[in-house]
């Protein structure tokens, strides 16, 4: 967590009596040499031979630091800023102590006065602040986006925050449409579906015209592959929201596993006007398509797919669609062809064994 | 068990003061649009079977594979017998040698006689079958009359040596394995007799699940103890060995190209897909692409699962293929295939377009809706209401006794499926079993000669269940027996046309199962109809104006009619 930077800095002892200076200079060079207990002791009595000496507190803390041993850095790391507020190097290191030992909020204010966004992010969420603590992380994010540390604490204070919001929502409006929603959702998330069901029609009967609900009810359907619930619950929201693709889509998919390939057409047409080049949006078109007896639209489709997906199942998949019906219609290299690229992709990535 | 609508007494009206039948009652529910279930569950005296796989903590993969049933006629009185194949004991750990203790009468295979009041008496003793062998852990059965003589053999599939009975002519069997050369070895599942060479004699095809054994099982399913999916095991080739009409039968997998191929076979069946007149096979894989071997004319077999689109599902996936039936559902004359497999797969069905192309019609049928959840054994396409449209019955449980632990969506035992077929989409309907159970084996026949198909499922660890068709439905029906002359004297391959309907004539499909080989014929409210049979020898014998709702038997005619 320390920056390397901060545990090289070696401060002057520039306004030092002489035995202090000597004696931060001798903890320096036991420093450097690895001696670490050594170098502690020369900077304790740097700090008794000049008690005024910010830079000799700051070098005490620092190599307690270095040490690990955090409760004992606070001390003089917080007698150093009291001789100088502004002394290079102090609030980083006192807020990484009294982040170690847990003095989250007290941390956040020094990292505050460093600008050191990403720790001062960090130790907001570790004050059980995410809200105020995302804005530092996502800034942090943009500048350095592959530290897996501020991707975790982002991810971490949003979920937090949507933890704060939905405790509030659950203790305030118990009852409310949210509340079930919010409920329904959990028990989906634990494949309960018996309950999930039960809270989202909870929700409906709240607030028969909130959005999102008849979507989610479905999709529990859609798991446990009743498909005829699902596609009822997905036509009310596609009816609800004319301008969402998804609902369109997931009404398509619902219609095609039941056979109804004509509708599901409809469906996710309807899906890829609104959002045009989804890959499987175009994957099930092409299937709905050939499903209907009509080749020449299930390749047109499936050529969309490739065009915007390489080397992933669905492509896999559309090429061995493709071979079905460059088979049938006597196109037995350009089937071959396809049945090529589909057994490539599965070599690549063999399929699972169903347990 | 039995029904709620099974007896009822009305005694109110004075015109009713008798017993009604169940039949009777369905007839005028039907009047009133009621439905009411086809079958009544039943548990007929003397039928006192109970399968036993000893689960173990080890979750040796045979605990849950078993077992086979078999409807056939041993002793020519005309009553479909039953036998059962029972499993073995497991120990925990199992050592070496592998003992099942199948020398214990619980153990035993069980042969049941029906006698003429529709009750059944165990002659598994006086047969000379009590003995199942104690290397062997029971798995399937197979019929058919190998040697010709007019009584039907017993070949039994096991996790070790299996064995072929052959049926002495009065009422004993004899164990002719060593003699016949066909033990097998290793893990076999679904066996089926038919003629590849149209020779006259039958042929035996034998599927092989994996490589595996007790001392190579391992546990899987992390935190839960689960039994381990196919993958974690290497595949192995089929078996087939071709009759040498002496009696013996001669291992021809590597020259008929059947070895080429590596498995996961779980269920066979059988058919002349492509109208050649030589029979074809299908084998059920789990978890891979599933295998078509058309046959050649020569001996030799290619595989043209992938090529044909009989491998994969329309998205190109592999699924977890177990019980096979390859029968026509559509009336287009052509001889489609029925895959069942686990939750999260849909059964494949692939219909047979003609030209050697199948296409993927799961979802056009309705079976997404009706078995995405579903685990599917046992299958047969039959026409259970006899309206002219085989039905789909499936015998369902999960293959993970604790499933409902890893995933609460999906169950372990499960109500068996019944569809009905209604202009090639089919609609569930109720079976009749109202208790979810461990299906695994289901052969299918008419048990009591009254022209309704019938079905016996089996149960992992349990007793297995009769269901008796009381369809109240008027229809007519025909079933039809074969006599081979020239051809083998099951007739065995034969295809059998009835008012366009068209049946092949086998006793294989299912999972682990033998079926009845009369071939039965839903009529509607036809009161005649024309039968055609074309003989594996080729020969095409018409019969015109047949009386409907009879027990036809035609016998091939030692002179060709016709080729």
């Amino acid at each position: 967590m320390l920056p390397a930077a901060l545990l090289l800095l070696s401060l002057a002892p520039q306004t030092a009596s002489s035995a202090a200076a000597q004696h931060v200079h001798a903890g320096i060079e036991a420093d450097q040499q690895g001696h670490i207990d050594q170098a502690i002791a020369e900077f304790k009595e740097a700090t008794e031979e000049d008690p005024k000496l910010a830079s000799a507190f700051l070098d005490l803390g620092q190599a307690y630091v270095e040490k690990h041993d955090y409760a004992s850095a606070i001390p003089p790391l917080k007698r150093a800023l009291e001789l100088d507020p502004s002394i290079r190097g102090g609030h980083e290191l006192l807020g990484y102590s009294l982040l170690a030992q847990g003095y989250a909020d007290e941390a956040a204010s020094h990292f505050e006065k460093a600008h050191d966004t990403a720790a001062l992010g960090i130790s907001l969420v570790e004050a059980g602040r995410p809200a105020d603590a995302i804005p530092y992380l996502k800034e942090a994010v943009s500048k350095n986006p592959d530290d897996p540390d501020l991707l975790y604490y982002l991810g971490r204070a949003a979920g937090l925050l949507s933890r704060q919001a939905f405790d509030a929502l659950e203790s305030r409006f118990p009852d409310s449409a949210r509340a079930h929603q919010m409920m329904a959702q959990n028990y989906a998330v634990l494949r309960d579906e018996p309950n999930a069901e039960k809270e989202y029609k909870a929700a409906l009967q709240a607030k028969p015209d909130i959005l999102d609900v008849h979507m989610e009810l479905g999709q529990v359907y859609a798991r446990a592959q009743q498909w005829d619930k699902a596609e009822g619950e997905f036509r009310i929201e596609a009816q609800m929201q004319p301008g969402n693709a998804e609902a369109f889509y997931r009404l398509g998919d619902a219609l095609l596993q039941q056979g109804k390939v004509k509708d599901a057409r409809v469906a996710l047409e309807r899906s890829d006007k609104l959002r045009p080049n989804m890959p499987q949006t175009l994957y099930n078109l092409g299937k709905a398509a050939s499903l209907d007896n009509d080749p020449a639209s299930a390749e047109k489709y499936w050529l969309r797919v490739l065009a915007v997906e390489k080397g992933t199942p669905l492509a896999a998949q559309s090429h061995f669609g493709l071979a079905t019906i460059y088979r049938r219609e006597g196109k037995q290299a350009e089937a071959a062809r396809q049945m090529q690229e589909y057994e490539k992709l599965q070599i690549e990535r063999p399929s699972e064994a169903n347990p | 068990m039995f029904h709620p609508l099974a007896s009822v007494t009305l005694s109110k009206d004075p015109r009713m003061t008798r017993s009604i039948t169940r039949r009777e009652l369905l007839q005028r529910l039907a009047a009133l649009g009621i439905t009411a279930p086809i079958f009544d569950v039943n548990h007929p005296q003397g039928l006192d079977f109970t399968h036993l796989n000893s689960p173990t903590p080890k979750k040796y993969l045979i605990e849950t594979m078993g077992g086979g049933v078999a409807l056939f006629d041993y002793n020519n009185d005309g009553l479909l017998d039953i036998f059962l194949v029972n499993s073995g004991h497991l120990s925990n750990p199992q050592p070496l040698p592998e003992d099942f203790d199948r020398h214990e009468a619980r153990y035993w295979n069980r042969l049941y006689r029906q006698n003429p009041d529709g009750s059944f008496t165990d002659v598994t003793q006086q047969a000379g079958l009590a003995n199942a062998g104690d290397g062997n852990y029971g798995m399937g059965v197979a019929i058919g009359d190998y040697d010709n003589d007019g009584f039907q053999d017993i070949y039994v599939t096991s996790y070790g040596r299996n064995v072929l009975y052959h049926n002495n002519g009065d009422g004993t069997f004899t164990d002719v394995t060593a003699k016949a050369g066909v033990a097998a070895g290793g893990w076999s599942c679904s066996a089926g007799f038919f003629d590849f060479d149209n020779d006259g004699h039958l042929d035996l095809f034998v599927t092989r699940y994996m490589v595996w054994d007790t001392q190579h099982s391992k546990v899987c399913g992390g935190e839960w103890d689960t039994y381990c999916p196919p993958g974690e095991f290497p595949a192995i080739s089929s078996i087939l060995y071709h009759n040498r009409g002496d009696g013996t039968f001669e291992d021809v997998s590597v020259p008929s190209g059947i070895a080429a191929q590596k498995g996961k076979g779980l269920g066979v069946s059988f058919a002349d897909y492509d109208g050649d007149g030589f029979t074809d096979i299908f084998v059920a894989n789990d978890g891979m692409r599933q295998f078509l071997y058309h046959n050649n004319h020569n001996g030799t077999f290619s595989e043209v699962g992938l090529e044909s689109g009989a491998a994969l599902t329309a998205d190109g996936k592999p699924i977890s293929g177990m019980g096979t039936v390859f029968q026509d559902y559509d009336n287009d004359g052509r001889p489609d295939i029925l895959v069942t497999v686990l939750p999260r797969e849909i059964y494949a069905l692939f219909h047979n377009d003609g030209d050697g192309l199948f296409s993927y019609r799961s979802l056009q049928t309705g079976l997404g809706e009706l078995t995405a959840a579903s685990a599917g054994w046992g299958v047969g396409l039959e026409d259970f209401d006899n309206d002219g449209w085989k039905d789909m019955f499936v015998a369902q449980a999960h293959v993970l006794d604790n499933v409902e632990e890893i995933d609460h969506m999906l169950h372990y035992k499960q109500i068996p499926l019944l569809a009905l077929n209604r202009d090639g989409r089919f609609v569930r309907a109720d079976c009749g079993v109202t208790q979810a159970v461990a299906g695994r084996g289901a052969a299918f026949g008419d048990i009591n000669n009254d022209g309704r198909m019938d079905v016996v499922m089996t149960v992992l660890g349990g007793q297995p269940m009769v269901l008796l068709n009381d369809d109240g439905a008027p229809n007519r029906w025909l079933s039809v027996a074969l006599r081979g002359t020239r051809s083998n004297r099951d007739g065995l391959g034969a295809r059998v046309r009835v008012n366009g309907q068209i049946r092949f004539c086998t006793s294989s499909g299912s999972y682990l199962s033998a079926n009845d080989k009369r071939l039965h014929f839903g009529l509607g409210q036809a009161d005649t109809a024309k039968v055609e049979v074309l003989w594996p020898s080729g020969t095409l014998q018409t019969l015109e104006n047949v009386r409907a709702g009879q027990f036809l038997t035609v016998t091939e005619p030692e002179k060709p009619e016709k080729s």
